[in-house]
C-alpha cells in the first residue's frame, strides 16, 4: 500500500509496544493477533527499529498480510491484515 | 529448537531470553537444558539476585543500566513469557545441580519442569531442526 493509503487505514486494532524492546514489539502483536478476525486489520506502534523488519517477516511465515510501514516522529506504524 | 544453556551470566541468560521470544513468535516448541553455570541462575536463591555478566565485564555496570533503560524484562521473566506463548520446557541437568547443591526440582525457580539426564539431550538435539549452545 502507498503512504496514502496507509496514512488513511483504520485499524481494527492498535498494539502500542512504544515502551517494549526487541522482541517486545513483536510478542505483543502475536499475543494481539488472536483478539481480531480473520480480514480485520492490526496496528502495530513501536519505536524498535528491527520490528519494522521483524513483522513482514512474522507475516509470511504464519500467513497475514503485511500492508506496509509508516514512520512517524520516533517510532513506526506497522499495518497487517489477519 | 533446542538449547544447551551453560551460561549462569546476566547478559547470555538475556540474550537466550530474546532468542526464546522469537521462539515464542513462531511457536516454535523449545527444548532447554540447563547446565552447569545456568544451573546456578536457576537456583531460587540467585535468579533475580545473581548479576554476573560474561562478556565486557568492565562495562557490568553500564551493561545493566541499559536494561532497565530499555525496560527490557528480566531474563525470568522473558524465559516466563515465551513459556506462556509457546511450548517451552526446561530440564535441569542433575549433574548440574548437584554441582551448585540442588538436589530437587524445588530448589530451582518454578520456571524449571524437570530434572533430567543428558541423554534426554541428546535425544531432543537429534530430533531437533535447530540447536543452540549458549
Amino acid at each position: 500500500m502507498t503512504q496514502e493509503e496507509l496514512t488513511a487505514l483504520k485499524a481494527d486494532k492498535t498494539v502500542d509496544a512504544r515502551g517494549t524492546s526487541c522482541p517486545g514489539p513483536l510478542l505483543a502483536a502475536k499475543k494481539a493477533i488472536g483478539e481480531i478476525d480473520k480480514g480485520q486489520i492490526m496496528e502495530v506502534l513501536s519505536a524498535d527499529e528491527g520490528t519494522r523488519r521483524d513483522i513482514p517477516k512474522w507475516c509470511a511465515k504464519k500467513g497475514f498480510e503485511y500492508l506496509g510501514t509508516l514512520e512517524e516522529s520516533g517510532y513506526f506504524k506497522i499495518f497487517l491484515k489477519k | 529448537m533446542t538449547l544447551a544453556l551453560f551460561s549462569g551470566s546476566v547478559d547470555k541468560l538475556t540474550a537466550a531470553g530474546v532468542i526464546l521470544g522469537g521462539a515464542a513468535a513462531e511457536d516454535m516448541d523449545v527444548e532447554i537444558f540447563v547446565l552447569l553455570q545456568a544451573a546456578f541462575a536457576f537456583k531460587k536463591e540467585n535468579a533475580m539476585t545473581n548479576e554476573r555478566v560474561a562478556e565486557i565485564t568492565d562495562k557490568q555496570d553500564e551493561f545493566l543500566a541499559s536494561l532497565k533503560r530499555l525496560n527490557a524484562p528480566h531474563w525470568t521473566e522473558a524465559f516466563r513469557k515465551a513459556k506462556e506463548m509457546t511450548n517451552v520446557k526446561i530440564h535441569i541437568c542433575g549433574f548440574a545441580g548437584k554441582v551448585w547443591h540442588g538436589e530437587k526440582l524445588e530448589d530451582f525457580i518454578d520456571l524449571a519442569d524437570d530434572i533430567c539426564g543428558i541423554g534426554e539431550y541428546m535425544t531432543a538435539a537429534e530430533e531437533s531442526d535447530i540447536n543452540l549452545f549458549i
